[in-house]
């Protein structure tokens, strides 16, 4: 009998073990990519040999790294290639100058060619300090021969210089369509920059698509975004069949070194279904009695967790379906406006049904209280309960009612909470609903005092990938302007933490494998400079990881600063 | 956006309304227009596989010259696929998801250019009591009928005759003053669908008769020509645009499209196309070159009896201004 020794041992400083019977040990030892050993230093040095590296982690932070529990990695392989223009603190944009400054930046590391298109993402006069849109006349002195798009930070318009004008067509004739915004200049017909909705819909739909070539050798750079922030698990939460494979030919080539959760849409089931069963012939919803084999188990890094259905939209855009209505009117100015659900209930009835049916796991998107209400029903008319284990992940969960919690209960639903939602949008959840519905937000206490598993995401790119802010909201749930949205739901750092981590994990059927640092478990890991559940909470966001290991392998490592 | 002139059809309504019923009639019997179909799903589609000349990825081309495709790829994608080929098409129709709201997806359509023919909306006369009073989808079945320029009342067979009276209460109440038409299993002739093609190229055929009236049989046994009627209406001389709006909007319950050209007094040089469908109508700058009979020459269809010609004749005559006494023919029955 051989005894394995520690290839690789941290200890000197805190390490969160993330296990509430035992939430921190002095050492861990690791070997072949797992933890060996976690425990008192002079137990997991025995564990040491000829060749164990022994790292003193000079009172820094050891945990496990962070699991994103919803998000959109597909999204990473287009933004690494546009400019972030968001406003502070999700970019680095507080006036017009900032954005002709980080536009000059980009394009000094990213040299274009003539004609090429600049993409720019989060912009939104909001953040300007200037008091105006940016126009046209800002950016061509800069960009006489490339065409421009800022994308809006709401994804449904976006501002063009004179050269993206020109290319897609765009002049003083053009009308205003309607349902959309051709933004003039003073006094004249010409377009300023500024074009919203049903005006930038069709350009959107033809601009030229990145090459798969492009996206593949995106990779590194789009796991870096993970990386960096100590994430060693992304989710690819709402595929489409081009993305899969996408996705699993980078698997194919070795691309990957961080773990990719994908979440195929259920509206490219059929799609998927002709692709991957070419001998099956079934109704549009009906799966292959062995479509559930293909779930649960990862390849080159890449696995299916389950179907991704959606009920609803966001609730700041006002297109989530809540039960009662808003108090500031809909998107286009309807009165007594409580959003609508994207599907009929039926058709939600018999999806739920065929998955529950296949033993497939469901991750459904529902935001409101009425879309949330619809899954419920759906899941009782399927016979799913908790007895069957099937852990049905509720995304977004955020504008629950206190009831539903029950049904969650009865029904083996997990919520995965959205709570740097309390930061961005607070305030203005508290406009539309009122303070008792947007106190409500993402609930995480009253959740888990129910018992029910509970994570916490980002939705990168709907906002950054940041550990640290969602802890912080999770345990603050301050608005921009200072408000604490529910003091009722603000939880302990620690456990703003579990829902990062082993919460994320369970969630995905991998809480034997990752989200604790315990024997046997993978070495995923992340080093950072200071003690969440130790700091003042002021001082949690300014936490920086130092360095983010995968399987026990460094994926990334900060800078060292003079 | 440039502008395309290839008109879109919205055909909105909730789930099983038959709104695909209706996209099958109109795919099979297309009168040789070629239209572009693009629907949610192709498997609730059942194309005649005898009709179906080849298949690539989200897209069925039929011999026929029309084109169905899936809109899975997403609404912009395939709306830009389709009006770059627009020069191979006559129509676009779109089969909106049984919760969208039809004037959104007209909105959208217009934002690529796509001149909106008619929003048509296909109620489930046996379930629509039943939909509006639904806590889930009430609100949107409600805001499809009030956003239709004509409603389609479906499965008319399925409800008792003692029922009709107040399904028809119902929907006044629901969609106040939108002009409706009844039928079973979608059958209804073309030209009420796709108006922009009523009456072919105007206004040499103004007098034949118009296609698909009176020649189709129809499953329920029932004859279009039976049920409908069209009258060509003729006026010498140029005509106000007052005059023109209130003959447009003054028109009887029972007339659901109209086509033709108008001379305006206050442009007399510059030709209009006029439509109508239901109660959205437009005028439009004829195309060069079209053959003008110096004055305004329309073709309107409707239910049999909704209105004599000579009534409509002298409506038109005068001005719009005797339209107060129009026969109650209403929306008429099956």
């Amino acid at each position: 009998m051989t005894t394995t020794r520690a290839s690789l041992i941290f200890r000197g400083g805190t390490i969160l073990t993330m296990v509430d019977a035992m939430p921190r040990v002095e050492a861990v030892a690791i070997a072949d990519g797992r933890i060996l050993a976690a425990g008192d230093e002079a137990g997991v040095m025995a564990t040491a040999g000829e060749g164990t590296d022994v790292i003193d982690l000079g009172g820094r932070t050891l945990m496990p790294s962070f699991i994103d529990a919803h998000g959109h990695f597909a999204n990473a392989t287009q933004i690494v290639k546009w400019v972030n223009v968001s406003g502070v603190p999700a970019g680095p944009v507080t006036c017009i100058a900032d954005i002709l400054r980080v536009l000059g930046v980009h394009v000094a590391a990213h040299p274009v060619m003539a004609g090429e298109w600049i993409i720019g993402y989060g912009y939104d006069v909001t953040n300007l300090s200037d008091g105006r849109q940016i126009s046209r006349d800002d950016l061509d002195p800069l960009f006489p021969d490339n065409p421009v798009m800022l994308i809006h930070s709401s994804n449904h318009g976006a501002v063009l210089n004179s050269a993206a004008f020109a290319a897609v067509g765009i002049d003083a004739s053009t009308p205003d369509p309607a349902g959309g915004l051709i933004l003039r200049k003073a006094g004249s017909s010409d377009p300023e920059g500024l074009i919203m909705e049903t005006a930038f819909l069709p350009i959107f739909g033809a601009m030229p698509q990145p090459t798969e070539e492009e996206l593949l050798a995106t990779f590194d750079a789009a796991q870096q975004i993970y990386a960096r922030a100590g994430v060693t698990t992304i989710q690819e939460g709402a595929t489409n069949a081009k993305d899969l494979r996408l996705i699993r030919k980078g698997g194919e080539q070795g691309r990957l070194y961080l773990d990719v959760v994908c979440l195929p849409l259920v509206l490219e089931v059929p799609k998927l279904v002709k692709e991957y069963f070419p001998d099956f012939h079934g109704g549009p919803m009906d799966l292959p009695d062995t479509a559930a084999e293909s779930f649960g188990t990862y390849r080159n890094r890449v696995k299916l967790a389950g179907i991704k259905c959606l009920i609803d939209g966001s609730p700041q855009g006002k297109t989530a379906f809540w039960s009662q209505p808003l108090l500031t009117g809909g998107p286009n100015g309807e009165p007594d406006w409580r959003g609508q659900p994207l599907f009929p209930p039926e058709l939600i009835h018999q999806i739920v049904k065929e998955l529950a049916a296949k033993n497939i796991p469901i991750f459904c998107h529902c935001n409101g209280d009425a879309a949330i209400d619809m899954m419920i029903d759906a899941a009782r008319a399927a016979g799913i309960t908790a007895e069957q284990d099937r852990r049905t992940v509720i995304i977004h969960s955020q504008f629950m009612r206190p009831d539903q919690l029950e049904a969650y209960v009865e029904l083996g639903f997990t919520p995965s909470f959205f709570t740097v939602h309390a930061f961005f949008w607070g305030d203005v959840h508290v406009e539309n609903l009122g303070r008792e519905r947007a106190y409500f937000l993402s609930p995480m206490a009253s959740a888990i005092a129910k018992g029910l598993h509970c994570s916490n995401h980002n939705d990168f790119s709907v906002t950054p990938v940041e550990p640290m802010r969602m802890v912080v909201t999770a345990v603050e749930r301050i608005s921009r302007k200072g408000e604490v949205i529910g003091p009722a739901e603000r939880i302990s750092p620690w456990q703003a933490l579990k829902a990062l981590t082993i919460e994320a994990a369970w969630q995905i059927r991998e809480e034997g494998e990752k989200g604790t640092i315990e024997a046997g478990k993978l070495a995923d890991l992340v080093l950072l400079d200071a003690d969440p559940t130790a700091v003042p909470t002021a001082g949690i966001l300014d936490i920086a990881v130092v360095e983010t290991f995968k399987e026990g392998k460094s994926v990334y490592r900060a800078p060292v600063s003079a | 956006m440039r502008a395309t002139t290839l008109p879109f059809t919205v055909i909105g309504g909730y789930l099983g309304a038959g709104k695909t019923t209706l996209l099958n009639h109109l795919l099979t019997d297309v009168g040789g227009l070629r239209i572009a179909v693009l629907v949610n799903d192709f498997g609730s589609l059942n194309i005649d596989a005898a009709l179906v000349r080849s298949h690539a990825g989200d897209t069925i081309e039929l011999a026929n010259g029309c084109l169905c495709c899936s809109l899975v790829s997403g609404f912009a994608e395939v709306l830009s696929r389709v009006k770059a080929r627009a020069a191979e098409f006559d129509h676009v129709v779109i089969e909106a998801s049984g919760v969208a709201e039809p004037l959104r997806v007209a909105q959208m359509a217009q934002g690529f250019g796509f001149p909106i023919d008619a929003l048509l909306v296909v109620v489930d006369g046996e379930r629509i009591e039943r939909q509006e009073a639904d806590k889930y989808v009430g609100d949107v079945v409600r805001r499809q009928l009030r956003q239709a320029d004509l409603l389609l009342v479906n499965k008319l067979d399925l409800v008792d005759e003692g029922r009709r009276g107040a399904l028809r209460d119902g929907l006044n109440t629901l969609a106040p003053g939108v002009p409706r038409l009844e039928m079973v299993r979608g059958q209804v002739p073309l030209p009420l669908l796709l108006g922009r093609h009523l009456g072919g190229a105007l206004p040499s055929v103004l007098s034949d008769a118009l296609p698909g009236i009176g020649a189709d049989p129809g499953e329920a046994g029932q004859h279009h020509g039976e049920r409908f009627e069209t009258w060509t209406l003729r006026l010498e001389g140029p005509l106000r645009r007052s005059a023109l709006e209130r003959f447009a909007t003054g028109l009887p319950a029972g007339i659901h499209r109209a086509k033709g050209f108008v001379v305006l007094a206050e442009a007399p040089d510059h030709p209009q196309l006029f439509q109508l469908v239901g109660n959205r109508w437009s005028l439009e700058p004829a195309e060069p070159g079209t053959a003008l009979v110096g004055g305004t020459a329309l073709v309107m269809i409707g239910h049999r009896g909704a209105a004599t010609k000579e009534a409509l004749q002298a409506f038109l005559s005068d001005g719009g201004r005797a339209g107060a006494t129009w026969p109650s023919a209403g929306v008429g029955g099956c």
